[in-house]
Parts: structure tokens; C-alpha cells; sequence
């Protein structure tokens, strides 16, 4: 059995698999801080709208929202020309980032009712104004409490990105079904569980570090 | 001087709990605001610093409208008059991601654009002053109840106020840490610092005030000296609290 060639397939199959974890990280963490901000203000329609996003993003499987994104937009009336996509990462880092951002942001609202009412009051009769109350006191409090959702939550966005598949993008699982087909072996399932635990071991460790880093003690 | 005065306040929540307050506060007064629990003590030290809006009345920090007839002056200006007074709470509201020293540099560094020289001076002078000055590197959490009031205190001079308000400062606290944070208060007012305090320590209000506010459903039933409230009482009411108080 070839297996320096199925190594290879595999960390060929992984590089999309992290790709689309990191782009997708990287949009859907701020964009999830937006949505929680939109979802305080009091602009009502700009909450419902938010509302109702979350609402569409938690309660329909990724998967069909990967699959509709790349297949289904052109078909919209109207619009659908206009949005149709040609790559299948934009695609997939469009969906992944939307569902994202959704749960994200309702960590972060978690996080920001956990911040005591006292402490709004405590920066105000300081003389801070909003801003600086908070970027200096309520995101800091907010951070240390979702962290460890965050951390689950990246965790399983490493595993999900294989969900790519619907659009055949030829990630990590994707490589090993292949190896998998091609040679009549599971072996290549294995080495494919290995590889998703060394991913999702790297946040895990970032993660206990951090959690370490802001427990205030 | 006049340095708080306060005519006809009025505010509701879902009740009414100030009927109409009227209060002067002069230079150098030690006010204690005494009470039971629900007779708008800490609603009225609220009003005063914007943690809550008047309904109707006037409030007017050293000379300078805070409200006028129920109608708020401008942000900024009540942003000016918050920076007039100093609050103490009584659950403290230290930052819990800020050391002791950060909790005491950050406004005068984010407000008041003080050099960090200065800054970093006054808050070993306010930390020495509060007795904390050993605890200036750790985080709030490992500290106990009358320490974090004490920090507390230290955060709100270190912005040079001319009132300080405390609302309960040791109604949280553990009845052998209620000494430190009332010494401490009791050294403020030997330095003529001019304060309202609310709180449940009559032996405190009777020492170190200088006038003492008796409250009961949203009104002043009784002001005076310490010795007039405690010791001559006018209202029965006043009378009927303090015996249960002080029994």
C-alpha cells in the first residue's frame, strides 16, 4: 500500500480544510461582534432583520445552506443571475461565515448579559464615555465569559468544514473517501480521524492558554 | 457654599419612590442618609450623579443646574457635573480585568488625559491612603470585601472629586470588614471632604456625620444633627426605626 501517497492526498485534502476554517474564522468573528452590537441597538428593524438571520442560520442545517448558496442563489428571480458563483470556496466561505457569525453572535450576547450593570455604572460615574466603557470594560468581561463557547464552537467548525463536500470541494474527508474507494480500504478513514485531531488540538491548547491568560486571578 | 441642592425631586419606578425631596448639602457636610430598605436612599444618591433620571425637580451640583424643573441640562454638562462627584457602591464595581492599579489609572488616563507620571504618583498616594498600596499589582478577585470598598474609594479620588457619594458602602460586607471601610470614610471626613452617605451603620451616621437625614416612603421625615435625630427624635416614625435599629 501506497501509504506516502495517501499521506500526501491527505495533507492535500487538509490544506482546503484549514483554509476554510481560517477564512471563515477570521470573517465570522468580527461579523458575529457586529450582529450582537445590531441585535443591542435600538434601531428595531435592524434587530428584527438580525433576529430573524440568526433565527434562518441556527435552524436550517449548514449543510443545505452551503448547498443553496452554490446551487440554488441562480436560481432566485431577478437577483439569481447577479449571484451566481463560480468558485466553490467563495461559495462555501460565504455560507460558513453566515452560519458562523449567527452563532458567534449569540455567544457574545451571552456574554455581554453575564457583564454586571454595575460595572456600566462604575465606568459612567468615572466619566467614560461609551466607547471607551465598552472596548476598556465590557468587552474584556465579555471575552472571559465566552470563551469556553468559543472555544466549542471553533472546534466544531473544524469538523464541519467537511460539509464542504456537498459541493465537491475536495477537502480532508473528501481525500480519504477517495483514497478510500480507489484502494477498498479503510485505513485512509484513520489516518483522516487523526489528522481532524491534531487540527481541532491546536484551539483546544490556544484555547485553555487563553482561558488561562484572562481568568483575572 | 451650597454644593449639592435638591428641590422637590420626584421620581417613579413602577411606584412613586421619591415624593418630592428637598436637600441642601454644604461644604464639608457629612451627610448620613438613614432609612429602611425601599425608602428611596439610594434612588435619591442616584438622581444626583445621572445613574437615574428625575421625573420632576431640580438638582444643582456647586451652583451649576444638573436638572432644572424636571428638564436635564445638556450632555456635556452633566458629563462636567458627574465629574464633580465621586460614587461608591455597595458592591463595589471594581473592573474584575484590571489590577488594583489599573482600576485606579484608567479614567484619569481615558478622562482626564493626565501624564502617567502624575497619574502613576496619585494613585500610589490614594493606595497608600486607603491602605492598599501593598495589593496595587493584584486583580480584584483575591481580595476581600473591605479591601475592594477601600480600592473602590481610592478609584473614585484618584478624579479629585469635591462630593463623594456612598450608597451602602458596607451593607455588602462581612460585619468585622465594615470597620476599615468606615475608618477610611471617617479619614475622609476629617480632611473636609463634603459627603452623602447612605447607609444601614448608625453608629457611624451618629460619630462621623455632621447632619444626619432620617427617609421613609420617598420623603425626609426628619434632619438634623446626630444628636437631635438619635436623641430627640421629632417624628414617631423616626423614633419606631431607630428603636428597632438600634435594638
Amino acid at each position: 500500500m501506497d501509504y506516502l501517497g495517501m499521506l500526501q492526498q491527505l495533507l492535500k485534502g487538509s490544506g482546503i480544510t484549514i483554509i476554510v476554517f481560517c477564512a471563515t474564522y477570521v470573517m465570522a468573528l468580527p461579523l458575529g461582534m457586529l450582529v450582537t452590537l445590531g441585535v443591542r441597538c435600538r434601531f428595531k428593524p435592524l434587530k428584527a432583520v438580525l433576529n430573524f438571520y440568526i433565527y434562518i442560520m441556527r435552524g436550517t442545517p449548514l449543510m443545505l445552506q452551503i448547498f443553496t448558496i452554490f446551487y440554488g442563489l441562480p436560481f432566485l428571480p431577478v437577483v439569481g443571475p447577479y449571484l451566481t458563483l463560480t468558485s466553490r470556496m467563495a461559495a462555501a466561505l460565504i455560507a460558513f461565515t453566515l452560519n458562523y457569525a449567527a452563532y458567534f453572535a449569540e455567544i457574545f450576547r451571552g456574554g455581554l448579559l453575564a457583564v454586571d450593570k454595575g460595572q456600566y455604572e462604575a465606568a459612567k460615574v468615572l466619566g467614560l464615555n461609551r466607547t471607551q466603557t465598552m472596548f476598556r470594560i465590557i468587552f474584556p468581561q465579555m471575552f472571559r465569559v465566552a470563551l469556553p463557547s468559543l472555544a466549542n464552537e471553533t472546534i466544531t467548525l473544524v469538523k464541519d468544514t467537511s460539509l464542504v463536500f456537498v459541493i465537491g470541494m475536495g477537502d480532508l474527508l473528501e481525500a480519504a473517501k477517495n483514497i478510500a474507494n480507489a484502494q477498498a480500504t479503510i485505513l485512509p478513514y484513520f489516518f483522516c480521524m487523526i489528522f481532524y485531531l491534531i487540527l481541532t488540538t491546536v484551539p483546544a491548547i490556544i484555547f485553555k492558554k487563553l482561558e488561562k491568560k484572562y481568568s483575572f486571578q | 457654599m451650597k454644593m449639592v441642592q435638591i428641590k422637590d425631586m420626584k421620581k417613579s419606578f413602577d411606584v412613586e419612590v421619591l415624593k418630592g425631596i428637598t436637600l441642601d448639602v454644604h461644604q464639608g457636610d457629612v451627610l448620613a442618609v438613614i432609612g429602611s430598605s425601599g425608602s428611596g436612599k439610594s434612588t435619591m444618591l442616584r438622581c444626583l450623579i445621572d445613574l437615574e433620571k428625575v421625573d420632576s425637580g431640580t438638582v444643582i451640583i456647586e451652583g451649576d443646574p444638573l436638572v432644572q424643573d424636571g428638564v436635564y441640562v445638556s450632555q456635556g454638562e452633566i458629563q462636567k457635573l458627574i465629574l464633580k462627584m465621586g460614587m461608591v457602591f455597595q458592591h463595589f464595581n471594581l473592573f474584575p480585568h484590571l489590577t488594583v492599579r489599573q482600576n485606579l489609572e484608567l479614567a484619569p488616563k481615558l478622562v482626564k488625559q493626565q501624564d502617567p507620571k502624575t497619574i502613576r504618583e496619585n494613585a500610589q498616594k490614594y493606595l497608600s491612603k486607603v491602605g492598599m498600596l501593598s495589593k496595587a499589582d493584584v486583580f480584584p478577585a483575591s481580595l476581600s470585601g473591605g479591601q475592594k470598598q477601600r480600592v473602590a474609594i481610592a478609584r473614585a479620588l484618584m478624579m479629585n472629586p469635591d462630593i463623594m457619594l456612598f450608597d451602602e458602602p458596607t451593607s455588602a460586607l462581612d460585619p468585622e470588614l465594615t470597620g476599615e471601610v468606615l475608618e477610611t470614610i471617617r479619614q475622609l471626613a476629617e480632611e473636609n471632604m463634603t459627603m452623602i452617605v447612605v447607609t444601614h451603620e448608625m453608629g457611624f451616621a451618629r460619630e462621623v456625620a455632621n447632619r444626619v437625614v432620617f427617609m421613609d416612603g420617598g420623603v425626609i421625615l426628619e434632619e438634623g444633627t446626630p444628636d437631635e435625630v438619635f436623641g430627640n427624635p421629632k417624628c414617631d416614625r423616626t423614633r419606631e426605626f431607630l428603636t428597632t435599629v438600634l435594638k
